[in-house]
């Protein structure tokens, strides 16, 4: 993702955000959309976009770096363009959810979180992503992909933008 | 699904067969939103009263009672208070609740403006696993739906009552389904639980009184308002009563959601509902409720009824009804490795027998990788998960410590030889 050292809300997540603040009745209570808001325009959470939430909303910067370090699926490091989360647990694993993570990162060659060198993925290694049923699974984007082998999961990613 | 024997639906799932159910004119035509409609010509006390004579118990995994938790709740209606529908869905095997409203947001939408009005809250929100992006999109599509019926908004029918319902993302964090981490993470916080008492329903989001339900509890009420807590009750047993949805993986031929009476055995579950055992493997274990719940070995698994009483007594817990199948061919060290090393990551940090007891139970299996264990490591186990259990602000050091402690029990022979056997070599992250 490229990234400039400044940040605003464009004007239609400006309007969002606006939007976001009437339906709380503190404006703390938006910050979980706001980063999420906020990610999707600039792909990752660096400083320089916790400075411009942290003015825009009037929450002290620290606080947001706490919420940020504290759910998987904020990133405070570059991602690639398109993020694809591994379930790792029980189910999964059964039916080799840990093999595909592993051979993904080895065809990717890369690691947990870091861009492919072309910045197309990311590869996360996740938690029990709730869609047992698919085992093994995995989230490409916002979209659950499952019943996978190495070779279908290789195979769907490649066809990745 | 329907209930053959008195030929009628069950309660929450019975609009799932229909094509484009999620649309609310389609869902209406069905017969949706009829419910909500006669409950606003009744009285909010006698809603609570019907709740409560339903038996109906908390869904999302503790299975208290949804009618008396709605009790302490303040009756002022003047006051500002909350209802927070819980779809963080994050136990490890379940995902019923996603299968739930992915396909039927309505009933969700449904029940919680019953509950609301029966509650007198102003303002609801569903707090959604961020995981779940799509769900949360087919929420928010159907409750602009439900606004522009009237449904939703001031003065909701003529009836001087005013509800508004949000859509709140979570962002990936097993914790934030506890209902006080919820609560943390929906004021924008880390989502670290806090200490009850006071219960959210009297001190909640932002200090206010807030009732927090599961999706599945809240989606029952239409189904129980319509045909009266006797009906509810045919169900099930006298403490557990009424259907479950139930989150079926692992070793089966037909993984999937579920709707049957609670007490259904977990025999017929496997073997009539999930098409039996997958390669007609035999059957080793059963995780019975999340993988929170401790292991049943195949005989007890073949004697346990799906209902609160049963699996407790027989050692284990309902839980969110997430059964975890396992068949001859899985090793039980496994199993409990990938459990702890789940619990590990999700334990949210503040209290310490739970942040540093799951890193130690986590640790014997890191050893083991190396090639460093001892076999007196599943004492070890034992002791550590013992001295985590009752001690911290949440139930998550609980959750780990229990099917640790339940492994053990069914499993010490397994997991001893398990931890001596040489490490296999891992590939490097």
């Amino acid at each position: 993702m490229s990234t400039t050292e400044t940040f605003e809300f464009n004007k239609d997540n400006l309007a969002t955000y606006k939007e976001y603040l009437t339906r709380y009745d503190d404006v703390e209570s938006a910050l979980l959309p706001v980063l999420h808001l906020a990610q999707e325009q600039n792909g990752w959470l660096p400083d320089h976009v916790v400075s411009y939430i942290s003015l825009l909303m009037s929450i002290p910067e620290i606080k947001i770096k706490e919420v940020i370090s504290f759910y998987d699926m904020f990133y405070d490091v570059p991602v690639g363009r398109n993020i694809v989360q591994v379930c790792t647990n029980i189910s999964c694993s059964m039916f080799g959810g840990r093999e595909i993570y592993q051979g993904l990162l080895k065809h990717f060659d890369t690691g947990y979180l870091t861009p492919t060198r072309d910045g197309r993925i990311s590869l996360q290694k996740m938690e029990c992503l709730g869609a047992c049923e698919l085992a093994p699974c995995m989230r490409v984007n916002d979209d659950f992909v499952g019943n996978l082998d190495l070779t279908s999961a290789i195979q769907k990613l490649e066809e990745l933008p | 699904m329907k209930d053959t024997a008195n030929n009628k639906d069950y309660a929450l799932l019975s609009y799932h067969h229909i094509p484009g159910v999620h649309k609310i004119e389609i869902f209406e035509r069905a017969g949706g939103y009829e419910t909500m409609k006669e409950c606003f010509k009744k009285e909010p006390e006698a809603i609570k009263e019907e709740v409560k004579a339903s038996g109906l118990r908390g869904r999302g995994g503790a299975g208290f009672a949804t009618g008396v938790k709605w009790g302490f709740f303040t009756k002022d209606r003047k006051a500002i208070k909350y209802l927070l529908c819980n779809a963080d869905e994050s136990e490890p095997g379940t995902f019923k609740d996603r299968f739930l409203v992915e396909r039927n947001p309505h009933i969700l939408i449904e029940g919680m403006i019953i509950s609301a009005w029966a509650l007198a809250t102003q303002k609801g929100y569903i707090y959604i696993r961020g995981e779940f992006y799509q769900q949360a999109v087919i929420l928010e599509r159907a409750i602009k739906e439900a606004y522009a019926k009237g449904y939703l908004g001031k003065n909701i029918l003529g009836s001087g009552f005013d509800f508004d319902l949000y859509v709140h993302r979570g962002a990936g964090a097993y914790i934030c389904g506890e209902e006080t981490g919820m609560i943390s993470s929906l004021e924008g916080k880390k989502g670290q639980p806090k200490l009850k008492p006071p219960f959210p329903a009297i001190k909640g989001y932002r200090g206010l009184p807030t009732m927090v339900n599961n999706v599945e509890s809240l989606a029952a009420i239409p189904w129980i308002m319509k045909y009266g807590a006797p009906a509810y009750k045919q169900w099930g047993t006298e403490k557990s009563p009424g259907t479950k949805l139930f989150s079926i993986s692992g070793d089966v031929n037909k993984p999937g959601v579920i709707e049957v009476p609670l007490s259904t055995s977990l025999k017929d579950i496997i073997e009539i509902h999930c098409g039996g055992m997958r390669n007609g493997n035999k059957l080793k274990a059963v995780i019975p409720g999340g993988s929170s719940a401790p292991i049943f070995n195949a005989a007890d698994s073949y004697l346990v009824k799906m209902d609160y009483e049963d699996v407790a007594a027989k050692g284990s817990m309902l839980g969110s009804g997430a059964i975890i199948v396992l068949d001859e061919t899985r090793n039980m060290g496994d199993v409990l490795k990938w459990t702890l090393e789940f619990y590990h990551h999700e334990s949210c940090g503040q209290c310490t027998p739970c942040r540093e007891g799951t890193g130690w139970l986590e640790s014997v299996f890191k050893r083991k990788e190396k090639g460093q264990a001892h076999i007196s490591d599943i004492d070890l186990l034992d002791k550590t998960a013992s001295s985590m259990r009752g001690q911290t602000i949440c139930a998550l050091a609980d959750a780990a410590a229990m099917p640790t402690q339940g492994m053990i029990k069914v499993f010490r022979e397994e997991l001893e030889a398990y931890v001596m056997t040489p490490a296999k070599v891992m590939t490097k992250k």
